[in-house]
């Protein structure tokens, strides 16, 4: 009797360490590693730039590859445009909504329309579930304005 | 002692269904872009690709010269995407530079030579070195088995000077 109560009281307190480790520790493993040379960047427009109307977004990306959303190889990712936005948290999928564009299907380039007046662009890779590499693969934040 | 082998078996069970999740969750992740094989067929079949899919060399430009003969070549795309090599999936492929070569026989895959370099990591830039003289580039898309598109997606030909 003593005895099984003692493996129930051990059992809960393994299964409460379990329960309590597995949600935290999980997000930070599932990042995927990064070479710390990799590093987006946007070709075009240049920082400063006015352009009027839609215009084209050039993904850059160096030492590092791409590959759609859903496809999990090293050293790769799938672009995320950040639009008037800073950088999400790290360790969770980056939000999908009008300031962050996802580029899922490998895109290297896209076009906005977005309305007149300053705007802020940034790049961020994602990795197969939309989840920041480790260091993170990103571009400078750049500064337009729409006419 | 049986508490022993309780938390023991405990230890050892609740990691391996961690274990197990992991693993299936891998699955998941490696079926969805290859999702199809190649049933009965010797040849790999040539992927679709729309009409308006199109590469271009972003640079260097038509007629560029260049110094020194070591640069980066900027590899764009239009109306498609970019997958590594192995990861078959529709509207995808990843880019080849042919180098001073026409291009090759669009049934089979694209040569893997100093003349044909490939970027099946996905890569969107190569880092090329040439010796003096003139040179052409062009791209030419290959699907996850280096098999160029129907119809192939491809950009111009350039002429660069390496002096």
């Amino acid at each position: 009797m003593r005895s099984s109560a003692l493996v129930a009281a051990v059992a809960a307190g393994f299964v409460s360490v379990f329960v309590a480790l597995a949600p935290g520790a999980a997000p930070a493993d599932d990042r995927h590693p990064a070479p710390k040379d990799a590093y987006a960047y946007i070709g075009w427009p240049n920082d400063g730039e006015v352009v009027t109307g839609r215009f084209k977004v050039w993904l850059g990306l160096r030492n590092f590859g791409v590959a759609p959303s859903g496809v999990d190889k090293p050293n790769t990712g799938h672009h995320h445009l950040l639009i008037d936005v800073g950088v999400p948290p790290l360790d969770e999928p980056i939000p999908n909504d009008r300031n962050h564009v996802h580029l899922g299907a490998g895109q290297t380039e896209t076009y906005l329309e977005l309305p007149p007046g300053r705007h802020t662009l940034q790049l961020l890779m994602g990795d197969a579930d939309h989840v920041p590499h480790d260091p993170p693969v990103t571009s400078k934040k750049i500064t337009i304005t729409v006419r | 002692m049986i508490v022993r082998v309780a938390a023991f078996l405990l230890a050892c069970a609740i990691p391996g269904t961690a274990l197990a999740q992991d693993a299936g969750h891998g699955t998941h992740d490696m079926t969805a872009p290859d999702g199809q094989t190649a049933p009965g067929d010797e040849r790999p079949k040539r992927m679709a690709a729309p009409k308006d899919a199109r590469a271009y060399i972003i640079w260097p430009s038509n007629g560029t010269v260049i110094n020194g003969g070591k640069f980066w070549v900027r590899m764009g795309l239009q109306n498609y995407g970019v997958a590594p090599a192995g990861v078959r999936r529709e509207g995808t492929g990843h880019h080849h530079l042919i180098i001073d070569s026409e291009l090759p026989p669009l049934d089979e895959p694209i040569p893997n030579d100093r003349n044909h370099l490939h970027f099946g990591g996905g890569q969107t830039e190569a880092r090329v070195e040439l010796p003096p003289g003139q040179h052409t580039l062009q791209m030419l898309l290959g699907d996850a088995d280096h098999v160029p598109h129907d119809p192939p997606v491809t950009s111009s030909k350039i002429t660069i000077t390496v002096r």
